[in-house]
């Protein structure tokens, strides 16, 4: 078994990993940075993001804005002093990717172009086309690369986090290519491993967002917080769940019905010609009443309406948006410049994640957390659009700052606890590895966990569905406990990683259903037919849901108020 | 419009998907293994494999995540030909469809290749914004984006094709130069040290130019243009290889006529 | 079966942690179209090598006198030579196309305070250089001028 030490271990190599790394290897250049991930940093899902990240920019704004805008998106629940340093540092670290590389679509002056974006009051979406994720993750990759002690283990499956004396001390890794585990022990860990989308069936995210950072954080005593408020986009390709982005409508877009109306005017979440830049719980909302009112249109893949972008022009659309193009073409054989895009509801984000303060930390000495992994929470139950990437920056960065003040005051745990501790889960993993007298293959548990997620924490909830949610993922645990596998090969066994991988589906899945059933109102994303109305007086406070193995257990965290007091939310 | 959305659902069409195996703890060299899979009008390629993974033998490994043409993971050669098959549709194939690992790439493990030798590559171009001075430098003055540079659309214009490249290395297996000479730099690295050099931001040219006129690099390329040819991003990574000979002879011209400017230190 | 390639193609630059199978070329990989085109770009080069040995043998003719330049130029009226010098023919209009098909996006997009003339353009200054060149030397051989 080999061990390495490091001073500070990075899981996940996306937009919030790969900023962290490069805090912490310009913020102690001695000091050694692993950086665990799954796959090759730039298969990282940050890729696939495509409107832009927010930041004021624009004469016409502020900071005061750009926080109420994120504050009242969030329906009142983000945290409000996390939010306002979350406005304060963003166009501190736009500037900086920018001065990486970042290829931002610029004005004629030469300096860096802004979009509308829905709940933003004002042009504040910096953005590179239409593939800013993309061309994010790429600038930051390789701005990491100049960095000699930025240590990357590409392709190492991270499957638990090893603790000593209550201290996060580093990681046991899978390493795919070999099928041997690692010790990879470092004086501070950071989890961004991004979301886990993947537990429903119908999701812009990759195949790679399972939930892992959050799974290991829970599994480790840290609380994951507010895991009911899942985002649905608005715009999403039916069948694939291809991602269309936002700026379609920050650009001008329409969103119409099966008779060709302009819907969203009459739902009354933007002022006329704003009308579809209302925030993505909002549309979304509107979007299932339109099918639900018979005025959506029916294909193979479920109901829909039309994204129309056909009045924009194809100069318009080839210059700003050529990805949306693309993905039209190639994904629904629809070339928007002449035809309407069909679209549907389609599950983006979590806002909820692993319990994080302000500076990344969580609950347990040592363990801190950044992106779509963690909550700190900026977002609340609704994010706004365009505000993730620049949460990744934001938080990634203050995550490192603040793990590498930590380690530096922090001893080594003793290397043989930690290594029996990595033992332990290697053989764990050794017996799970070809488990041929398992029952079911990975493929039907999933399908059964995505069917469950699909009915009870849709766009609209009640509680009913989401009660029986509670007891067939809780019973969907049990089941993965005893899989099937095929696969007995050491090397480069994807099977073996799925099943970790489903696994930590399930624990996120369960949080997230125990958490939906015990919010009754109606806030941001999550939405309950049978509780229609915000509740302050009783809501009003973060879901803390800890991990017990009988079930999630609950608990409350304040919402850290302030400046804005919660008011109704209108737009 | 198109079936794929709107239309009826069209009843699957039954192919042969043939598949690479290739275990080192169980073959010597790689084998083909075939399935009969019933494939959907509106398949990708990538629906196919991931169809045998999950119903008909969970050991086939492969690549895949986003499934959206951006991630890079999926490339394999589909019939002979490097595609991303993610993007790549079914129906364009017949009744039988002969999917292997990228070719020019040794094979870990079924339709896994081994992306160390190219992650290398891409390393040694030094691919960042080079300055001499970071204009962000001093982070406590560090206050409003009026730390951003100026960039013009035609300087933005100059590098941005060079920047879409995804990493998914079809280029690689289509280029003829990699086949037969397999320390070249190759098309994917060459165009992203071009696109840094092409960079109105960036000050690292004479460094990178120095690279490019070494051995294995620019001048190994033989303008087969096959990159450009299966490139899913319209990269055109010919055209950023070929204007990097340009620029390097340029640069070393200068490099005898003027005094030697400094190189802007290490990294 | 697919082939090998070479056996190190885009290997690490340490050997790998497990054992990998040396790359592989699909079974068909000549036979793909884009390939065909490429494999008789490269072809051309040999018939250029034979061309090499007619010019050398030719001057070796020039410089054993008149007689073995008469009998030498004599010789080239054979089918088979006049055969081979269209394929010559046909080879330099091929690979010129394609180069000047290619050569456009070759060119930087400025080069100090040059700028390339459009695609177009350049395309219609090779083709015209080109043929230019011909007429100049088919004039000369023919003893029109010079």
């Amino acid at each position: 078994m080999e061990i390495t030490r490091h001073d500070i271990v990075i899981v996940g190599g996306g937009g919030a990993g790969l900023r962290a790394a490069i805090e912490a290897a310009e913020n102690n250049p001695t000091a050694s940075i692993a950086l665990v991930s799954k796959v090759y940093p730039m298969r990282s899902h940050t890729v696939s993001a495509e409107g832009g990240a927010a930041a004021v920019a624009r004469e016409d704004d502020n900071l005061e804005l750009h926080g109420f805008d994120t504050v009242k998106g969030s329906d009142f629940l983000g945290d409000q002093d996390a939010i306002q340093y979350f406005v304060q540092e963003a166009p501190k670290e736009l500037a900086l990717l920018e001065n990486w590389g970042c290829p931002f679509s610029r004005n004629e002056d030469g300096s860096v172009a802004t979009r509308a974006f829905g709940g933003m009051t004002t042009k504040r979406t910096w953005y590179a086309t239409d593939k800013i994720g993309f061309h994010m993750l790429h600038a930051l990759f390789q701005q990491s690369m100049r960095y000699k002690n930025i240590v990357r283990y590409d392709e190492f499956f991270v499957s638990k986090l090893l603790v000593d004396g209550g201290v996060c001390r580093g990681v046991a890794a899978l390493d795919i290519r070999t099928g041997e585990y690692e010790a990879i022990v470092g004086r501070a860990v950071i989890l961004t491993t991004g979301g886990g989308g993947k537990i429903f069936p119908f999701t812009t995210n990759g195949t790679i967002k399972t939930g892992d950072g959050m799974a290991l954080a829970y599994r480790a005593g840290v609380p994951l917080k507010d895991m009911e408020f899942v985002q649905y986009h608005p715009t999403g390709l039916p069948g694939t769940g291809i991602l269309i982005t936002e700026a379609t409508r920050g650009e001008g877009g329409y969103l119409r019905n099966s008779k060709g109306e302009r819907f969203l005017v009459d739902y009354d979440y933007g002022v006329g010609n704003k009308a579809e830049l209302g925030p993505r719980d909002m549309i979304s909302r509107a979007i299932v009443q339109e099918i639900e009112a018979g005025r959506g249109l029916s294909g193979p893949y479920g109901d829909y309406v039309h994204l129309d972008l056909t009045h924009l022009g194809a100069d318009t659309i080839n210059a700003k948006l050529p990805f949306v193009r693309e993905l039209a073409k190639t994904y629904v054989g629809v070339d928007p410049v002449t035809d309407p895009i069909p679209i549907r509801p389609v599950v983006h984000y979590m806002m909820g994640g692993v319990d994080t303060d302000i500076h990344g930390a969580t609950e347990m000495p040592g363990l801190y957390a950044a992106g779509e992994t963690a909550c700190v929470s900026i977002n609340g139950a609704n994010r706004l659009g365009s505000n993730s990437l620049t949460e990744c920056l934001v938080f990634g960065a203050a995550a490192a700052r603040h793990a590498m003040e930590f380690s530096q005051g922090s001893s080594n745990g003793s290397d043989a606890a930690l290594l029996a501790q990595v033992e332990e889960e290697a053989g764990r993993v050794e017996n799970l590895r070809g488990r041929k007298k398992g029952g079911e293959k990975i493929s039907e548990i999933r399908r059964e966990l995505n069917a469950v997620m699909e009915s009870g924490y849709g766009v609209y909830r009640q509680q009913d569905t989401m009660q029986s949610g509670v007891g067939a993922v809780a019973q969907l645990r049990g089941r993965v406990a005893d899989l099937r596998l095929e696969d007995d090969s050491k090397v480069f066994n994807t099977e073996l990683i799925t099943a970790l991988e489903l696994a930590n589906m399930v624990e996120v899945a369960e949080a997230l259903a125990v958490s939906a059933a015990h919010r009754k109102e109606s806030r941001g994303a999550h939405t309950c037919r049978d509780f229609t109305t915000r509740d302050d007086e009783n809501y009003l406070y973060h879901t803390m849901a800890y991990h017990d193995p009988a079930g999630p257990r609950l608990g409350k965290k304040d919402v850290v108020l302030g400046k804005w007091e919660p008011e109704e939310r209108k737009y | 419009m198109s079936s794929t959305n709107t239309g009826e659902a069209i009843a699957p069409t039954q192919k042969t998907i043939i598949i690479t195996r290739f275990d080192p703890d169980k073959d010597e060299v790689p084998r083909k293994q075939e399935y009969s899979v019933p494939c959907e009008d509106n398949w990708k390629v990538l629906d196919a494999v991931n169809f045998i993974k999950d119903e008909l033998d969970a050991t086939v490994s492969h690549r895949w995540s986003c499934r959206m043409a951006v991630c890079g993971s999926c490339g394999m050669m589909v019939n002979g030909e490097p595609k991303l098959t993610c993007k790549t549709s079914l129906k364009e194939y017949g009744d039988r469809v002969d999917i292997e690992p990228l070719a020019n790439f040794p094979i870990v493990r079924d339709l896994v290749v081994e992306l160390d030798g190219f992650m290398h590559k891409f390393e040694a171009v030094k691919p960042w914004i080079k300055r001499a001075k970071e204009k962000a430098e001093d982070k406590a003055a560090l206050h409003d984006t009026k730390l951003t540079f100026s960039q013009s659309a035609e300087e933005l214009g100059n590098f941005k094709q060079f920047s879409m490249c995804i990493n998914c290395m079809l280029c690689y297996s289509a280029c003829p130069v990699v086949a037969n000479e397999p320390d070249f730099l190759g098309p994917a690295a060459i165009a992203l040290g071009h696109r840094y050099n092409m960079d109105s931001r960036d000050e690292g040219n004479a460094e990178r130019n120095e690279i490019f006129r070494g051995e294995g690099t620019v001048f190994s390329c033989s303008f087969a243009n096959e990159c450009s040819e299966v490139c899913p991003k319209n990269v055109d990574p010919a055209a950023a290889v070929n204007q990097a000979k340009f620029e390097a002879v340029i640069d070393w011209a200068k490099g005898l006529v003027l005094p030697s400017p400094s190189s802007g230190g290490s990294n | 079966m697919a082939g090998p390639a070479h056996p190190h193609s885009m290997a690490p630059p340490k050997p790998g942690r497990t054992r990998a199978a040396p790359p592989q070329m699909p079974a068909s990989w000549w036979n793909t179209s884009r390939m065909r085109t490429y494999l008789l770009f490269d072809a051309t080069g040999i018939i250029y090598l034979l061309v090499g040995f007619v010019a050398i043998r030719m001057i070796r003719a020039l410089a054993e006198g008149a007689g073995a330049w008469q009998a030498a130029m004599q010789s080239l009226e054979n089918p088979i030579y006049i055969g081979f010098h269209l394929l010559s023919l046909i080879s330099v209009i091929f690979v010129a196309v394609r180069f000047f098909r290619l050569f456009p996006k070759a060119q930087p997009p400025s080069i100090g305070p040059l700028k390339p003339p459009p695609g177009p353009v350049i395309h219609a200054a090779l083709y015209a250089v080109w043929i230019g060149v011909t007429v100049v030397m088919s004039l000369a051989l023919a003893g029109v001028i010079f």
